[in-house]
């Protein structure tokens, strides 16, 4: 077959390069055009002409206003010849050219004339032509003629008024809606394609129309609809009707699933997909019913075509997430789509046979995929990496094959994303699996040997310094650090540095040891590489006496910023060199941005190295700090919990006002973060009134003023409560702002002498049972359980009334109790009728609660909830039920 | 919806593009992706082999028919399956129209018969006509022979 189109290529050499539209311009085809005036029309050489303004149009190339305007009139002459080809072509060219509204009624009475002409063929283009150039008015003029062309006896005519009225349904849908009764009349068509197009243009006037939906469903699954096209949207109308008649599921047999399944042994390809992904799609979908589905696609999954395969694997990779053990047959099949051609084929397989596989099979499934990785691009690795991720997190006691399995990759070649996915994935699990974690630093280690990215390696350094001391040997790790100081460029040798320091704070018996090494790097090239040395040498040598004890020095050296680092910022450039230092307390503490940042990341995991798992304590430790440097609420003792910042004033207004509220055994202290937005203004004196008559069990014991607070500059002033000891009391409290305001002179920034005093109206704050909970979740809530006094369980039954969904009310009950959802259980799968969510928290006292709470929903969508609690404390198993029952 | 269909020579260069309901200032970044994704991938695949990608909710299918690689992209209902469907229509009719799958030369030779076919095939993004033969006499304005 080959042979003479390779003889006729060479042959042809010299013309190969030719095109017929080597050098086409457009103005010369524009003159070109004119022979379209001719009044002894070429119908050969017009059509030619008109291929080539196709050609311009098709390379994007545009005809201003004029040229358009000029082309159109004269294709409109070629109406005059009687030759097919040309007048087909004229079709085309005036769909293309979409003439203006004014210039439309030209070509209108020609192409009316064409589609009410003998010849079907004319009438069909007319009608597609017209209904593509005309607007509502003219619509309704050729109405009786498209309502006629619907039901024509020829199917061509049929089909092309029935698309038209798609298209104009988007445009015009009051008029096409009035056709319903001859579309509705298409739809017995015997002519296969009218059948299909018919149906669609039903079903979308009809949408709206629950009931009348049904009714078509209902009718059309009892007849038999010829084409597979019609087929495939009948089955996707089905699968909509049965997902909004979901109250009838409760009866058992689900409506329709007997004409799904039947769809499954079609004789076309599509339909049997169809049916088979609708099933798959179906809410609470049951094993029985999945199965018949399941078995089709596993027959895709050998089949021929790649797009076939594709499509299966892509729908069984749905599966899996949701109903794992129903895909599990198709197993031995989509490991031989590992070694797929097509990549996206082979990455969809590994990823869902990492979602099926169960522990036993982790071992030959991960050398099957070494094999895979190496031939694949970064984007598809990352996305096994994840996949790889959370299969150990899964099955914990295989993190050794899996760990390896990542530090091999992690040695391959591959870009920046892709390594840091994989550095990602070994932290979370030294995190996640504590065995893990000696092997995985050890993989970690390895890497910084020969990682080509600063940021990766300085990374990895800062969490080796915070993990690596706490190990059982942590001198093997001092080699690997200080090689970076060797051997890297300047911001990975001064982070090695802080490493080396961390292990010598933290391991007394390696301090001498280390000391000698930081001696060395005060040699380095880089100053800030000397300065770290000679901090840490000044700092930590024990003759040096910098600091105050031990703990105040390591605390100086490797403790959080107490201040959030924006203000740190802020502040640093405000600074003037000068004679007085700078001194970090004059930083202020007000976290406002910490609010914002914490919202953009709902509930998300910390993710590997990027947010340091310090994150979120880090602020707990500076509202630590914070409240025990006023001496105050030093009797308070430990802090229990602080609430994120609830904002008590509209966004920009001029004060802006934000508390947190910090709860302690027997006390609660307000923290109000105020800041002043105007300018010409200073405020003085500034205190918060609170009214706590709607508090009962709450009395005021100290009131902190903040002495100024100047344009831009936030401050806190305080409010502390004393409160029945252990007791979770709660009330609401309103807040009144009051201050001395003084004018400040813009041009000098001096403020006056005198001030008056004023008051501004705060949202009320309120303290809820949720306040006295920490949210602390448990890694095997089984296991946790099991491990507490059966004595201290408290069950009790609720009914909840009608609820809008189950998922709702879950999620409500959650915010109600303030603790932390465990094992993925607040996410509800959608249509389950009943559902067990597992909680864990501390409560006030430090009280470990944990909390086993089932769900049922029946069809009149009541809901009742069984509670079970178990504590430490039976006293407090009985508090969560009393919150639950007050809120 | 079918967004795109495009039909460009070996080297990448356009020899006809259609887009529906794509704005068009998108339309560059969709034409250098699918010349870069044919570019990664089609070199060495049969004649006509489909080969087919996803990128967010859009679906590719491309193949190479002769010199010319066709590429359809599409979403919602136009999935993998329906666009295997409108492409092998499209190979299928140009194939009809050019005698044999073509050489760059053929198909521009027959440029404007192609036009006529893919005008016949979609229709503002809808996929209308799947039967070649139908098509062919469509072209002709022809009545077809089930009619």
């Amino acid at each position: 077959m080959a042979q003479p189109f390779v003889k006729k290529d060479d042959d042809l050499d010299e013309e190969e390069e030719y095109s017929p539209f080597h050098g086409i311009e457009k103005g010369a085809v524009l003159q070109d055009a004119r022979v379209f005036h001719d009044p002894q029309l070429d119908a050969r050489r017009c059509s030619q002409v008109i291929t080539k303004l196709l050609y311009l149009l098709n390379q994007g190339e545009t005809f201003t206003k004029v040229e358009a305007t000029e082309v159109f009139f004269a294709v409109t002459k070629l109406f005059q010849s009687k030759d097919t080809v040309l007048r087909r072509m004229v079709y085309l060219m005036i769909k293309e050219l979409s003439p203006s509204a004014d210039e439309v009624i030209i070509v209108t009475s020609s192409l009316m004339k064409d589609m009410n002409s003998k010849t079907d063929m004319y009438r069909a283009n007319a009608i597609r032509v017209l209904c593509r150039i005309i607007d509502g008015t003219l619509l309704t003029q050729i109405e009786r003629y498209l309502k006629q062309a619907i039901v024509d006896k020829n199917p061509i005519v049929a089909s092309a008024a029935l698309v038209s009225g798609v298209h104009l349904l988007q445009t015009n849908p009051e008029i096409v809606k009035r056709w319903s009764n001859e579309v509705q009349e298409a739809v017995q068509s015997r002519a296969a394609l009218v059948q299909f197009h018919a149906l669609a243009l039903l079903h979308q006037i009809r949408q709206n129309d629950r009931l009348a939906v049904s009714k078509l469903v209902t009718s059309l699954t009892k007849g038999s609809v010829r084409s597979p096209l019609a087929q495939c949207l009948l089955i996707r109308y089905t699968n909509q009707v049965i997902r909004e008649s979901s109250s009838n599921t409760q009866a058992g047999e689900r409506p329709f699933f007997d004409y799904l399944e039947s769809c499954l042994r079609h004789k076309a390809e599509m339909v049997v997909f169809e049916a088979a992904r609708a099933i798959t799609e179906l809410n609470g979908v049951t094993s029985r019913e999945l199965t018949p589905a399941i078995t089709v696609l596993q027959l895709f999954l050998s089949s021929s075509k790649p797009v076939l395969r594709f499509a299966a694997i892509r729908t069984l990779n749905k599966v899996a997430s949701t109903h794992p053990l129903a895909v599990t047959n198709c197993n031995i099949d989509m490991e031989s789509l590992i070694s797929d051609q097509n990549r996206s084929i082979a990455t969809l397989a590994i990823t869902t046979l990492l979602k099926t596989g169960n522990e036993s099979s982790v071992d030959r499934l991960m050398k099957q995929i070494t094999n895979f990785m190496s031939d694949i691009a970064d984007e598809f690795k990352i996305v096994v990496v994840e996949a790889i991720r959370s299969l150990c997190l899964k099955f914990p006691l295989k993190y050794r094959s899996l760990m390896n399995f990542l530090s091999n990759i992690l040695r391959e070649e591959g870009g920046f994303d892709y390594k840091k996915a994989i550095v990602d994935s070994i932290v979370i699990l030294i995190r996640d699996i504590p065995d893990a974690k000696e092997i995985g630093l050890f993989h970690l280690c390895e890497f910084i040997e020969d990682c080509e990215f600063t940021y990766l390696s300085t990374q990895i350094l800062h969490f080796l310094g915070n993990e690596g001391p706490k190990t059982s040997d942590p001198s093997k790790y001092i080699r690997y650090i200080y090689n970076r100081v060797i051997l890297e460029n300047a911001t990975v040798r001064a982070c090695a540095v802080s490493t080396l320091a961390k292990f010598g704070a933290m391991v007394d018996s390696l301090k001498p040891r280390i000391f000698v090494l930081l001696r060395r790097c005060l040699f380095d090239g880089d100053d800030e590489v000397r300065d770290r040395a000679t901090l840490y040498l000044n700092t930590l040598g024990s003759d040096a006496s910098v600091g105050g004890t031990d703990e105040d020095v390591k605390d100086f050296l490797f403790g959080p910023l107490d201040v959030p680092l924006v203000n740190l910022e802020t502040s640093l450039r405000n600074y003037e060199a000068s004679d007085i230092p700078f001194d970090i307390y004059s930083v202020p503490r007000e976290v406002k941005s910490q609010p914002l940042a914490e919202k953009k990341a709902p509930g998300k995991k910390t993710a590997g190295l990027g947010a340091p798992p310090s994150g979120p304590t880090s602020v707990v430790d500076a509202y630590e700090k914070l409240l025990s440097s006023i001496p105050e609420f030093s009797s308070f003792g430990k802090l229990f919990k602080s609430s994120s910042p609830v904002e008590l004033t509209e966004a920009e207004t001029e004060y802006s006002v934000n508390a947190v509220k910090h709860i302690f055994d027997g006390h609660v202290v307000f923290q109000y973060n105020c800041t002043n937005t105007i300018p010409e203004q200073l405020l003085e004196l500034v205190t918060v009134f609170v009214d706590a008559s709607e508090a009962e069990d709450f009395s005021e014991v100290v009131s902190k003023p903040l002495r100024t607070l100047p344009y831009d500059s936030p401050g806190q002033t305080f409010v502390a409560f004393e409160k029945p000891e252990g007791v979770p009391a709660t009330g609401k409290f309103s807040n009144l702002l009051k201050f001395v305001v003084k004018e400040v002179d813009p041009a000098t920034g001096e403020a006056e002498e005198d001030g008056v005093e004023d008051e501004y109206q705060l949202e009320d704050l309120e303290i809820v049972a949720a306040d006295y909970m920490l949210k602390v979740g448990v890694s095997n809530f089984k296991n946790a359980w099991e491990s507490m006094d059966p004595d201290n369980e408290r069950i009790d039954e609720y009914g909840l009334g009608v609820k809008e969904s189950l998922a709702e009310t879950v999620t409500a009950v959650i915010d109600i109790l303030g603790m932390q959802p465990c094992e993925g259980t607040e996410v509800v799968p959608s249509n389950s009728r009943s559902h067990t969510c597992l909680l864990s928290g501390i409560f006030v006292g430090n009280v470990k609660v944990l909390v086993r709470v089932s769900f049922g929903i029946d069809g009149s969508k009541q809901v009742a909830m069984k509670l079970a609690v178990r504590s430490e404390d039976p006293e407090v198993s009985e508090k969560i039920h009393e919150i639950v029952a007050d809120g | 919806m079918i967004l795109a269909v495009l039909f460009t020579n070996a080297d990448g260069n356009i020899l006809v593009e259609r887009f529906h309901g794509v704005p068009a200032e998108e339309r560059l970044h969709w034409r250098s992706f699918l010349v870069k994704l044919g570019a990664d991938n089609l070199k060495g695949a049969k004649n006509e082999e489909l080969l087919v990608a996803s990128h967010k909710s859009v679906f590719v299918v491309y193949t190479i028919l002769g010199d010319v690689c066709i590429y359809v992209v599409g979403k919602d209902e136009y999935d993998e399956l329906a666009l295997a469907e409108l492409i092998f229509v499209v190979t299928s009719s140009v194939k009809d129209v050019c005698g044999k799958p073509p050489t760059e030369r053929l198909f521009l030779d027959h440029y404007g018969k192609i036009c006529l076919c893919l005008d016949e095939i979609i229709w503002k993004g809808m996929l209308e006509n799947t039967d070649k033969d139908r098509i062919r006499r469509l072209m002709r304005l022809k009545a077809p022979t089930d009619a």
